[in-house]
């Protein structure tokens, strides 16, 4: 759990140093003489600054700036809250709506002026038009790869990290799960957990679709979040939080009332079916492995990832029936942490989920929740 | 559009409709044939898809995409969401499709031959923001340059629809229900935190979709020197949430946003903890009224933002009643921020030749500062009609 918190404080000295070296080695192996980042992780992965969270994806817009050269870091930040020492007030710039006012401050960056190669992690039809003025020597180059490569493999401090975050996410989805019963709604239980998180002390949900009663008729049906569960339904709970910038993602399923045979046995194919993930869950493995698991067992891989990598936010490996060559291509690595799903439906049955955060090991996986899935009953 | 437009009854087919009918519009207007839209809201708006919003990072990774064709009276989503019901009986099953994922190439290429099967070779699309894998694939995904899709739904969004207008009254209803359970709770030794549990708890179980900001109740300090550096010199807000104990006597200043329909809701107030107000924060109170009286009575189709912080600064006496970093006003609905600004760092030029229409929905936010004393901050969310406004909610004062 984590302690109590009564002032915003920027990432830990060590952890933050870690990561800015990491990116600053990619900078230097992509040839990137400044990075200027839009996506909020990036930015809180170089800055260490935690900011305001808003929901949903946000356009490009210029964050938070790297200088490989000197190090120096620049971040969008109108206070020193939470802004550690090594940003210092002249390296800040305040929230604007004038493009022409970040051009001028991207512009006056040492090092701006010379600059060959500027990487940025989005772009938009203003920022295209921006960066030419603000950078007036460089080209316009990936640096969301260049950011997905240097947060794909987590430092141990990050991986406990990620355990302290799966904690909270384990404790709100069990209070959600025990709050389920006929005629309450997806929508109640979404408020049970979101409750349950912020008394935990995070007021920061990773998603906020926490609760979903599955359909007997189609696999990825969705009623409304309005609709009671009746008896017999078996609702999956797919939930996580974000603790100190870090994603813990836990899913676990749940039936109204006592489960039947078929739900029981649904259950049990889904414990086999994770027993074979876990199985191919292997440093050196090819991540298509994992897709392969839904093959051997005649078994649809679900439309939603099978695995996807968990950290400052969401990062690779990405393993989807919907991107084969992607998952053929990528090899599972220790130091990663993945969220695995196995997934199984059945007609007039249900679906049976389950999910956990899972970090590589050179001697193979190791699970990061507490109260795994796993043999878990339904009821 | 007049005071009796906020309808009892919307509907999500009429909106999604009218929505159509303008993106056609500035489509023809600007020589598109077909949007391509990646940008959360934009999705929303173009589809009327709804759906709980994640963090950014999740959310960029489980990316809907909406393609809006030119003629066709339905929009393409694309979405990595279980399939909704709804959304499966308002739109044609072919325009229903599976996840795309923008950020890798292979998605990026599956995307690409999708996107060839809706829109003729050779038609010149419209991109809202690219992500670099498909920068790398210009080529593949557009015939031309794509154009800016982007310019093309602010320019639809702007003025809001009688069903938006009524979407929108009810998302204020469902946040006001939760905020006042908020303020029921409010006492010395409650945690910020539980404040916000407490939020989060009644506003699904009120019926909204998606939280879209860490609530603030942020304990403002008596002078701007109490509180953190800022770049402007002046207070710093919205300050996030900790598991800080309230006092007696804090000052509060609480901001939340929420969506419901796809819809945002704005939110904020000035509460003191376990006290009445004293007499220096009831006048305080009442020059903020005094300023947003003197907003509200220019405040009319026709009339400029610059005609607004005019009113604003007038009625205080000289000085600008906001933050520097903010604004005196913004618009609300399709994004929780969104044109018009009034009184932003765009600048007065701007302000000045910016003509409010009928159709806005706007929120002012003035701010009275007393140095020494904090201060006083609400948000006043209206309807821009022809011959004035109306209010969006009723939501009270209170303790003031």
């Amino acid at each position: 759990m984590a302690t109590t918190v009564t002032e915003i404080r920027p990432d830990e000295a060590g952890l933050r140093q870690a990561r800015r070296a990491r990116v600053l080695a990619e900078m230097e192996a992509a040839d990137v003489d400044v990075l200027v980042l839009g996506r909020e992780a990036n930015a809180r992965y170089v800055s260490g600054a935690p900011r305001l969270w808003t929901a949903g994806s946000k356009a490009f817009g210029p964050g938070c700036v790297l200088v490989r050269e000197t190090g120096a870091v620049h971040l969008l930040s109108t206070w020193d809250e939470g802004v550690p020492e090594d940003i210092p007030h002249e390296h800040l710039y305040g929230i604007s709506f004038n493009s022409t006012t970040f051009l001028e401050v991207l512009k006056g960056i040492d090092g701006a002026a010379t600059a060959r190669r500027v990487a940025t992690d989005g772009l938009s039809h203003g920022a295209a038009r921006m960066l030419p003025a603000s950078f007036p020597e460089a080209e316009v180059v990936d640096g969301e790869a260049l950011m997905q490569r240097a947060r794909r493999i987590k430092t141990p401090q990050e991986v406990d990290a990620i355990r302290a975050s799966v904690r909270v996410a384990e404790a709100s989805l069990a209070a959600a799960a025990g709050a389920l019963a006929a005629r309450v709604t997806e929508r109640q239980l979404t408020a049970v957990f979101m409750e349950t998180m912020a008394r935990e002390g995070v007021t920061t949900p990773s998603t906020q679709d926490v609760a979903w009663i599955s359909s007997l008729s189609h696999p990825w049906h969705r009623s409304s979040r309005d609709r009671p569960a009746a008896e017999g339904d078996l609702v999956v709970f797919e939930a996580g939080i974000l603790l100190d910038g870090y994603a813990g993602d836990v899913g676990r399923t749940r039936a109204v009332g006592a489960p039947s045979a078929a739900a029981q046995a649904l259950a049990a194919r889904c414990d086999e079916l994770w027993a074979a993930l876990w199985e191919a869950c292997r440093p050196g493995a090819p991540a298509a492995d994992l897709l392969a698991v839904y093959d051997k067992a005649g078994l649809p891989a679900p439309p939603v990832p099978v695995a996807r990598g968990l950290g400052l936010g969401y990062d690779l490996p990405l393993v989807s029936a919907e991107l084969p060559d992607t998952a053929a291509d990528q090899t599972l690595e220790p130091g990663m942490v993945l969220a695995l799903t196995a997934h199984v439906w059945e007609e007039g049955v249900g679906a049976v989920h389950g999910q956990e955060p899972v970090v590589l090991t050179d001697s193979g996986p190791e699970l990061l929740s507490a109260q795994p899935f796993r043999g878990q009953p339904l009821g | 559009m007049s005071a009796s437009a906020i309808l009892a009854a919307p509907s999500r087919d009429r909106m999604r409709a009218d929505r159509l009918a303008r993106l056609h519009a500035g489509m023809e207007q600007h020589g598109i044939d077909a949007l391509v839209l990646l940008g959360y809201t934009n999705v929303a708006y173009a589809t009327g898809a709804v759906w709980p919003v994640a963090d950014a990072g999740r959310a960029g990774f489980e990316l809907p995409v909406a393609v809006v064709v030119a003629g066709d009276d339905a929009p393409h989503l694309f979405s990595p969401l279980r399939e909704d019901e709804q959304l499966r009986a308002e739109l044609p099953a072919d325009h229903l499709h599976g996840p795309v994922y923008l950020d890798v190439d292979e998605g990026v290429a599956r995307f690409a031959s999708s996107l060839a099967g809706l829109v003729p070779s050779g038609a010149v699309l419209a991109l809202d923001q690219w992500t670099h894998a498909m920068r790398r694939e210009t080529s593949v995904l557009f015939a031309s340059p794509p154009k800016d899709a982007g310019r093309v739904v602010s320019d639809a969004k702007l003025l809001k629809t009688p069903d938006e207008v009524a979407f929108m009254r009810e998302g204020l209803r469902i946040s006001e229900e939760a905020i006042t359970a908020v303020q029921a709770a409010i006492a010395p030794g409650v945690r910020q935190i539980d404040l916000t549990a407490t939020f989060l708890r009644r506003l699904f179980e009120a019926g909204a979709d998606a939280n879209v900001l860490d609530p603030i109740w942020q304990v403002m300090p008596a002078r701007i020197a109490d509180g953190p550096w800022t770049t402007t010199g002046d207070i710093a807000v919205p300050l996030l949430t900790t598991e800080r104990e309230l006092r007696e006597g804090d000052v509060l200043w609480s901001d939340i946003g929420v969506t419901y329909q796809g819809l945002h809701t704005d939110f904020g107030r000035t509460w003191i903890v376990g006290r009445e107000p004293d007499a220096r924060q009831r006048a305080q109170f009442e020059r903020w009224q005094e300023i947003l009286a003197a907003v509200l009575d220019v405040t009319r189709a026709g009339a400029t933002a610059g005609d607004l912080t005019a009113a604003a600064i007038a009625a205080n006496g000289g000085t600008k009643p906001w933050m520097p970093h903010f604004y005196l006003g913004h618009g609300l609905g399709i994004d929780s921020a969104e044109m018009p600004f009034v009184g932003s760092d765009i600048g007065e030029a701007f302000d000045d030749q910016y003509v409010l229409q009928a159709g806005m929905v706007l929120v002012l936010e003035p701010v009275v500062w007393e140095d020494g004393y904090a201060g006083y901050r609400s948000e006043e969310v209206l309807l821009i009609t022809d011959d004035g406004w109306v209010p969006m909610t009723d939501y009270p004062y209170d303790p003031f």
